[in-house]
């Protein structure tokens, strides 16, 4: 038998009146530091200082143990020694997997035992550990729901609410969860905007580690020239696409103390999928692009798509082989740029266009799958490589021509 | 036989399924973390229960893909018990989304999570009398510290359906 919601409701009240008392409310820390963390006035200058405050984690952390630890590691230990122990020099097996042998620095070498455990465990998996570990303090204190409503009304001009902050935060850690969070946004338009915005103009924690231990003097350069592509793309998508935004009504949940082993938990969930997941793709995306150098691939695409890289994007042609690892991941396509003679725009311009022109692999399986429950994957592929191919015409040649105009090319 | 945990977003689902399966699914502070369900097994009394963490729904009534997730979870299975999770510092609209699940039919029984909250909060809960007058076991838990996991697997095998003519009939009559 069923009830009217009416009734329902009146039933609940009853029981409610004869089982629950309620004392009276008492303001704590907890309670005052809740409030002020949601209200525009205080919660804004609140929210930059906790950004302020992840990205200064990071940086320090994966600083710390890249340079601190790692690239001495490599550099003066790992390198030399392989190049030395390893036999065959000279063939295509020492090329493949050692790569340069003349190389003095862990980036250029281009081998898979050399640049990629060096990217993978050197570079990345610091970047990883710190950015999961402050990401779960901030979900575990309840903090994402909080910076939500802060920015409902920003992410309300470009069609989407607040809760479109958890995928985009999600995906500076990686692409992947990203996507499949977007499950939680009730509309179509809603779900197919932020999944395509994503996993064009957001780079993943590991591509984010790279940048920072490779070019950190253009890092921010970079970011700003993505953010301000996801905003402009996000209201154009915004005009064109039909479909509704609906307002959102959230639960706030207390702000709660996160416990070590939650943390420490999520933490080793992250790190056990990156050497399961991340790992062996860093290194199969080393020796694919080792193999189709030498099988003269790689200068043949070059040679070809020169016109549109050098003419149109204004970037070395050399760069298509970087751009073929990036299909298996991000991270090791901006570092194999190191190899590549070019100036300082046209590495900005390069590790742009590695975001934005096609999501890694992993990422766009689950586009696929998430794809099923958004409209049919079709639609979602179609409209996604349509936007995909005009936003990597536009942005990537736009920034060209900014750097015509600043006379830097 | 399963054991579908159901109850709103951010309710502690994860928690009472990882502390009842003794696996390590993510919990997160926030609505939304569990898009898609997660299985897992327990033993109990020695007989073997499957036991879903579905997705949190607000209704019976799809609002959105992860919530039409856990409507698709209910229709699948044969005669699930289902545990409504409840977050016991609003516990009348966990009661609704209990009662809307008790209406189709299904076999119930309550978790009051949070009830650190509720107690920090002054609120005081007859967690007897509301056993008593729903007719379905209620148990008390706190998840992510353990606090009340055993007795509420004690209570599974006494999970039960509800008369919802007779219910209604008890509360007005209160």
């Amino acid at each position: 038998m069923k009830l009217d919601p009416e009734e329902r409701w009146r039933l609940i009240d009853r029981v409610a009146r004869e089982t629950v008392e309620y004392g009276a409310e008492r303001s704590t820390i907890g309670s005052v530091l809740a409030e002020l963390t949601v209200k525009p006035l205080t919660g804004i200058p609140f929210a930059f200082a906790v950004l302020y405050g992840f990205w200064g984690f990071f940086d320090a952390f994966a600083g710390f143990f890249t340079d601190g630890f790692f690239v001495p590691l490599f550099d003066d230990h790992w390198l030399p020694w392989i190049q030395e122990a390893f036999p065959l020099k000279g063939s295509w097996l020492y090329y493949v997997l050692v790569g340069d042998p003349e190389a003095v620095n862990s980036f250029e070498a281009l081998g898979m035992l050399t640049s990629g455990f060096f990217v993978a465990i050197g570079v990345v998996l610091p970047a990883i550990v710190a950015f999961y570990l402050v990401i779960t303090i901030l979900e575990d204190s309840g903090y994402m729901p909080r910076l939500a409503v802060l920015v409902d009304t920003v992410l309300h001009k470009i069609g989407l609410h607040g809760f479109a902050v958890v995928p985009m935060i999600l995906s500076l850690g990686c692409n992947v969860p990203g996507v499949a969070s977007t499950r939680t946004l009730e509309t179509k338009k809603q779900r197919f905007m932020i999944m395509i915005l994503l996993s064009v103009f957001i780079p993943c924690g590991a591509q984010l580690g790279v940048m920072l231990s490779l070019i950190p003097e253009y890092f921010g350069y970079i970011m700003i020239y993505l953010v301000t592509g996801f905003f402009v793309f996000g209201w154009v998508l915004n005009k064109l696409l039909p479909g509704r935004s609906p307002e959102i009504i959230t639960d706030v949940p207390p702000l709660r103390t996160p416990t070590i082993a939650n943390v420490s938990r999520k933490l080793w969930v992250k790190v056990k999928g990156f050497f399961t997941n991340a790992i062996p793709f860093v290194l199969l995306g080393v020796g694919l692009v080792n193999l189709l150098y030498l099988g003269g691939v790689i200068s043949w695409i070059a040679n070809s798509l020169e016109p549109l890289f050098t003419g149109w994007f204004g970037i070395p042609k050399e760069t298509v082989a970087p751009l073929i690892a990036g299909f298996l991941r991000k991270d090791l396509a901006v570092a194999q740029l190191s190899a590549i003679d070019m100036s300082g725009f046209q590495l900005i311009t390069s590790v742009v266009i590695i975001s934005i022109y096609f999501p890694c692999i992993a990422t766009f399986s689950m586009i696929i799958k998430e794809g099923r429950k958004s409209g049919g994957v079709i639609r979602v592929l179609g409209g996604g490589l349509l936007t995909l191919v005009t936003v990597v015409f536009l942005w990537g040649g736009l920034l060209h021509l900014i750097g015509i105009l600043l006379g830097v090319t | 036989m399963a054991i579908l945990l159901m109850g709103h977003p951010n309710v502690g689902k994860s928690a009472v399924f990882n502390r009842l399966t003794g696996a390590n699914i993510t919990e997160s502070n926030y609505p939304g973390t569990t898009v898609d369900f997660t299985e897992g097994y327990t033993y109990i009394d020695g007989k073997e229960y499957k036991v879903i963490d579905v997705p949190g729904t607000f209704s019976t009534d799809p609002k959105d893909e992860a919530e039409k997730v856990a409507l698709d979870i209910l229709a699948e299975h044969e005669d699930p018990i289902v545990l409504v999770v409840i977050d016991s510092t609003k516990i009348e609209r966990g009661l609704y989304l209990a009662f809307e699940i008790m209406e189709r039919g299904y076999k119930v029984m309550i978790a009051l999570n949070m009830w650190d909250d509720a107690e920090k909060h002054d609120l005081s809960i007859d967690v007897d009398q509301l056993e008593e007058i729903l007719g379905v076991p209620v148990v008390p838990t706190v998840a992510i510290s353990g606090k009340g996991i055993s007795t509420l697997v004690e209570n599974v095998p006494t999970a039960s359906r509800v008369d919802i003519e007779r219910l209604r009939e008890k509360i007005t009559s209160l």
